[in-house]
């Protein structure tokens, strides 16, 4: 659906209907209907066959082979026909049927007898199994479930060869194969300009400097777009543009939600971690791990109790009643289950905790072993030397055996968490079943193998917690039996798509049975394989990708080649994508010269601060306006891509913003330094050299004949507006309208 | 003789729907209302034919009493001063927030009269509004889920009682657009008294997980009401205007270089349209340009109704212009601050109700009279009902309720006059065909020609609905 609406957004609209479309291949009442034959059930049919039926057809006692304590076991007697008209249950309790039911005991009443068709009309849903038999058996994952392309084990693919001189890197030979096969080729390489603003604004979200852009025209040096590559790589900015994308998937906020939405002072480590992992190319599998377990598997590293900030980064009721404490504290444990699946594995592990996963192979017994994981795991803060020699600093952290941070409800008695985790029916509190046990996703343990393969014992010295959550980072991470394969999968397809727009798997948090399968299945697995070989280095991966054809190639557009592959699913061109919210201002910023680069830290909830948009404060109550304008997430839960939508505000905010005309002051400023240059008389400046420095810094090119002459006539009429208007600088004045036009142009935020 | 597409384009391409908004149907606004090639707020036909065109949602923020309001209990009078367990032996000193001030039953302070050809019994809070009874469905047996605030605010705008999720006005423009597209399509007003934004803020209103482009634009009760409307100091609109010739010279000549972009010809419209808006939002929510019997009917000139009567105006003047989803709050943030009688019901709700009724009761007649009420749905519910027993106090209120909540729906097409649904007899709780959120919203987007089983969004491999895995369509308030 994500895609689907972003081609709306992309392409003219043609097909004029209401979004959506149904898909699940059930009764599009039956919800409705389950819920109408939920409450027959419990108005009289439980009854009904608790006292007449239960004593011989129970799970002990299957009288005839039929046992009615569960719904399944009904079910499958096939007793129950298609509907009352051909039951056979029906015929039995109607004495239509040998022998007649109950057996030699009174019938049952008509009113009973139609409260059971009526039932079994509606789908002779149960509320809860009788006769104490623990609900429906729990669905079996199965050897066909785990061969399913993203659960199944990677086998190395082999580069498919190829006699193209097309190809730079093996995932060029991978390219060509799926095209050849389509018949048509692949454009070339683009010219040098484009490709060094590719390359920023890919790796560190800010636009080349005309002086860089030069240097980089003029290398004559054969690997010159490797090390531009490289060097870019090892910007710090490189960090804090990755990072932007994480925080995204991991709805990192720096506030609680809710109605008080009380502010999280100190949650701001986890971006800082984050931001140095990808800066200092933490192995990812070490990144992974970390964000579960970083207090216990790493107590004496800092950034690894930084990171566990991620597990508490969702929203949270802090003000509730008593009757809502335990939901509250589960709705919290689904948060942080829900998000690990999705953001390290590409799985709606949530969708089970009301019923097993319609369509992946996840029952609900293993969402909750994966909720006891963290049973105990709290959202608290903690005193920490961040660096050598440094003052302590208070960081948000996760884990078990910490003070929870107060919550508004502590007053009323309010539990952080609970002895046990229970599995709930339908996820209600009130419907306890049996207590849960830590354990995983089966689909993703192969081998033979069982929860307690991945077990980390605990030492001696450590009474703090139970490892479970190492053990869960163990498992997640094991590319032998766990379900390391798909994490890295998972994650190669993340940089993929940050990196071409969309990834080889088009729906980047959904790699299950309704996700889409990869256009490239072998690039996608050698992708992988690659990562984890090189000691999972993420900058490694990058470094493939970049200096592939594939990646360096022109946008060029084909009528004929579009005919064949309209969705370029086969990677034939280049697609230009619109910058996101942060690089678009940040790279106002950088230009007009007014970019503050203090990493790390507090942000800020002022849109008129001068440093990367990273740093603004998510609180979720005060969104940042202009940001939000340009698609950034609301940051409750994970997105895994941005839909990129175009607005009349948008443009508003451009043309109208005092950010935006500050910025464009900022670059006037510098433009009139420019033109200071050589000449001291100003009635003799013709603004050439002005106008090629803005057209150099904003688009990253020389202006051509008519935009140098567009301009120089705009110029001119402004001043001569300003003029008129007695504005005491009209030059400055006409400079500034000059840049925002450029900042306002489609070339500056497309990037081709 | 001309179709009514024809019609439509004559008149503008749909822009400015002034007088004409009665005689189009969904098929004759999609194809030709906006210029821009790809915008996703371009009007979309609906499932089947819709009896509504907009929705006005007047929220009475902070939770209504309904035994106060429209759901008369003549018994409570008898249970007076009893205890609530006599009533009730399941009741729990913390079904309301402040279990330790928890009284006996109490009747309301209110008297009941019949109003209106069908008798409707009606609070002496609504003068203005029981003169529109027979136009309105009453449902006294709605019920929500959480005590709290924010999160029942969550529920009734945005279907759970979590936050995440993409509120109806969202659900409602992404699935229909919106016909105006020189306004936003979803717009809400917050108290204009200086009283805040109701509990969790703009997480009401909400795109969730759809995108951005869909959360409700909140018109700023203080200042300038949109964001950049307003040229800054610096600027000119000559000035702009040459911004804008050069910009559209430039961005042509680059998109001509990239003919197969769609995307770049969306944003080169993008800045047209925004140089309209300018004018156009600003003459939309002029309602000092209305005459003055007009806006007598909303109570101008009154010092208690004028502040909600302007918005009420507003919101006239916005869905005559095609903005598909309005929303205005009632009350502001705290407690007493709104609808939310903890302390002192008497006072608390004479005092709301009064700022409200004669601004909402002329929005009815306003609506009515200009042959809008046909197609606008107007809607006037909270986030939960009250007990019926008093909270202690100096003078006595009454706590949050989410067993029963009463509230009421008009024009779009629903049947006036008609009441769905039954509380107990002192309105504790929702017993007779009790509603679900769901169902609600099932029918909010029923009158708009949208079968809520079919508008789905799939998010993280899932499709959600605003009706999660519920929702029945309440056939007995249709007409």
């Amino acid at each position: 659906m994500r895609w689907y609406l972003i081609v709306l957004v992309v392409f003219p609209l043609t097909v004029s209907t209401v979004h959506g479309q149904t898909g699940v291949d059930v009764d599009a009442d039956h919800a409705r209907k389950m819920k109408a034959g939920l409450q027959v059930f419990r108005e009289s049919v439980r009854s009904v066959l608790e006292e007449h039926c239960l004593k011989c057809h129970n799970r002990q006692s299957k009288k005839a082979d039929f046992d009615l304590s569960t719904r399944k076991t009904l079910v499958e007697s096939g007793v129950l026909g298609t509907g009352a008209e051909d039951s056979y249950l029906l015929q039995l309790v109607r004495h239509e049927a040998e022998p007649p039911m109950p057996f030699k005991a009174d019938p049952l009443t008509e009113a009973q007898i139609n409260s059971l068709a009526k039932w079994i009309d509606l789908g002779a849903p149960y509320d809860k199994p009788m006769g104490g038999v623990r609900d429906e058996d729990p669905v079996k994952v199965t050897a066909e479930d785990r061969s399913f392309w993203s659960f199944a084990a990677i086998k190395e693919p082999v580069v498919p060869p190829t006699d193209s001189d097309w190809a730079r890197t093996d995932i060029d030979h991978f390219i060509l194969a799926k095209l050849s096969e389509a018949g048509i080729q692949p454009n070339g390489v683009a010219d040098r300009r484009t490709l060094i603003r590719r390359a920023y604004f890919d790796l560190i979200g800010l636009p080349p400097s005309p002086k860089e852009i030069q240097e980089f025209v003029n290398n004559e040096d054969p690997k010159g777009y490797e090390r531009l590559v490289d060097r870019l790589l090892a910007s710090r900015h490189f960090g804090e543009r990755w990072a932007r994308h994480w925080l995204d998937v991991a709805r990192f906020g720096e506030s609680s939600g809710y109605e008080h939405d009380g502010n999280r002072e100190t949650a701001y480590h986890y971006r800082d971690f984050v931001i140095r992992a990808f800066n200092d190319d933490l192995p990812y599998d070490e990144f992974v791990q970390w964000q579960i377990a970083g207090d216990e598997i790493a107590p004496d590293v800092p950034l690894a109790f930084m990171a566990t900030g991620f597990l508490s980064a969702g929203t949270f009721a802090r003000q509730v009643t008593e009757n809502e404490f335990e939901q509250t504290r589960y709705d919290e444990l689904d948060d942080m289950v829900g998000n690990t699946g999705l953001a390290f594995l590409g799985l709606s592990f949530g969708c089970a905790r009301c019923h097993d996963h319609k369509f992946d192979p996840i029952p609900t017994e293993d969402y909750y072993s994966l909720v006891a994981v963290f049973g105990r795991t709290v959202r608290a803060e903690k005193s920490l030397v961040l660096e050598p020699g440094a003052e302590t600093s208070i960081v948000q952290v996760t884990g078990d055996g910490f003070t929870p941070i107060k919550s508004l409800a502590d007053d009323r008695g309010y539990k952080h968490f609970y002895e046990n985790v229970y599995q709930l029916n339908r996820g209600d509190v009130h419907q306890k079943q049996s207590v849960a046990s830590p354990g995983y996703a089966r689909v993703l343990m192969r081998g033979e193998k069982d929860v307690d393969d991945w077990r980390i014992e605990v030492p001696g010295d450590w009474d703090r917690s139970d490892l479970s959550r190492s053990s869960l980072a163990n498992w997640i991470t094991d590319t032998e039996y766990g379900a390391g394969h798909l994490a890295a999968r998972v994650i190669v397809n993340r940089l993929w798509q940050y990196h071409f727009g969309e990834g080889l798997v088009r729906t980047p948090n959904d790699f299950g049975l309704r996700g889409e399968t990869p256009t490239h299945p072998e690039l996608l697995d050698w992708l992988a394989t690659a990562l984890i070989a090189n000691n999972w280095s993420l900058k490694h991966v990058h470094r493939l990708i970049m200096t592939s054809a594939v990646y360096m190639q022109t946008d060029q557009f084909d009528d004929q080649r579009a005919t064949v592959d309209s969705a370029n699913k086969l990677i034939w061109r280049r697609v230009p994508r619109r910058l996101e919210a942060e690089a678009i201002r940040d790279s106002m910023l950088k230009i007009s010269g007014l970019l503050d680069r203090q990493m790390f830290g507090r942000g800020s909830l002022d849109e008129s601060m001068r440093r990367r948009s990273v740093y603004f404060t998510i609180k979720r109550s005060k969104l940042i306006p202009s940001m939000m304008l340009f698609d950034w997430p609301e940051h409750l839960v994970s997105i895994g891509k941005r839909p990129v939508t175009t607005t009349a505000p948008q443009a508003l905010q451009m043309m109208n913003s005092p950010q935006t005309r500050e910025y464009a002051a900022g670059f006037a400023k510098r433009m009139t330094n420019q033109m200071m240059d050589g000449t001291k008389d100003s009635s003799d400046r013709d603004f050439t050299k002005a106008i090629e420095f803005a057209y150099q810094s904003v688009y990253g090119r020389d202006p051509s004949t008519r935009d140098a002459e567009r301009s120089s006539s705009f110029l001119k009429r402004q001043i001569a507006v300003y003029t008129d208007l007695d504005v005491k600088a009209p030059e400055s004045a006409a400079l500034t309208d000059f840049v925002q036009v450029l900042f306002m142009g489609n070339e500056f935020i497309f990037v081709r | 003789m001309r179709t009514r597409r024809q019609l439509l384009r004559q008149a503008g391409c749909g822009l400015g729907l002034l007088g004409l908004a009665g005689i189009l149907d969904d098929e004759g606004l999609i194809q030709s209302a906006n210029a821009a090639t790809n915008a996703p707020l371009q009007a979309r036909k609906s499932h089947f034919p819709a009896k509504a065109r907009h929705v006005i949602w007047i929220f009475v923020n902070g939770g209504p009493s309904q035994v106060d309001t429209w759901d008369y209990k003549p018994k409570l009078v008898k249970w007076d001063g009893r205890p609530m367990r006599e009533f009730d032996p399941e009741f729990k000193d913390t079904t309301g927030f402040f279990k330790k001030d928890v009284g006996n039953i109490m009747k309301s302070p209110f008297k009941f009269s019949p109003r209106g050809e069908n008798g409707k019994m009606v609070s002496s809070l609504f003068p203005f509004l029981g003169q529109h009874v027979d136009k309105m469905a009453f449902v006294h047996s709605a019920y929500s889920e959480s005590n709290n605030h924010s999160t029942a605010l969550f529920k009734l705008n945005c279907g759970l009682p979590r936050m995440g999720f993409p509120s109806v006005g969202a659900w409602v423009t992404y699935g229909l657009g919106s016909p105006n597209r020189n306004l936003p399509g979803f717009v809400v007003m917050s108290d204009p008294q200086g009283r805040g934004l109701p509990k969790a803020h703009a997480a009401n209103w909400t795109a969730g997980f759809l995108p951005g482009v869909y959360q409700g634009t909140h018109l700023k009760p203080q200042g300038q009401a949109i964001d950049n409307l307003v040229l800054p100091d610096s600027l000119t609109t000559a000035a702009q205007r040459n911004q804008l010739d050069f910009l559209r010279d430039a961005n042509a000549e680059h998109r001509s270089q990239q003919p197969a972009e769609d995307a770049l010809n969306a944003r080169i419209e993008s800045y047209e349209l925004a140089y309209r808006m300018q004018s156009a939002a600003p003459e939309a929510l002029d309602v000092d340009s209305e005459p003055d019997h007009v806006k007598q009917l909303y109570g101008f000139g009154e010092k208690q109704s004028e502040p909600f009567g302007r918005q009420c105006l507003t919101a006239r003047r916005l869905v005559e212009r095609g903005v598909r989803f309005v929303q205005i709050y009632s009350g502001g943030t705290d407690n007493q601050r709104s609808w939310d009688g903890h302390h002192d019901i008497l006072g608390n709700h004479t005092q709301f109700a009064g700022e409200t009724d004669q601004p909402v009761a002329g929005l009815l007649a306003d609506l009515d009279q200009r042959g809008l009420l046909n197609e606008t749905l107007v809607i006037w519910c909270g986030e939960f009902g009250r007990l019926p027993v008093a909270q202690k106090a100096q003078k006595p209120g009454r706590d949050h309720n989410p067993h029963c909540l009463s509230l009421w729906m008009a024009g779009g097409g629903i049947r006036g006059g008609v009441t769905y649904g039954e509380s107990d007899e002192l309105g504790y709780k929702a017993v007779v065909d009790r509603v679900h959120v769901n169902d609600i919203h099932a029918t909010i987007l029923h009158q708009l020609g949208i079968e809520h089983t079919q508008l789905t969004y799939r998010h993280n491999g899932r499709d959600y609905r605003l009706t999660d895995v519920g929702g029945k369509v309440l056939k007995a308030v249709v007409a």
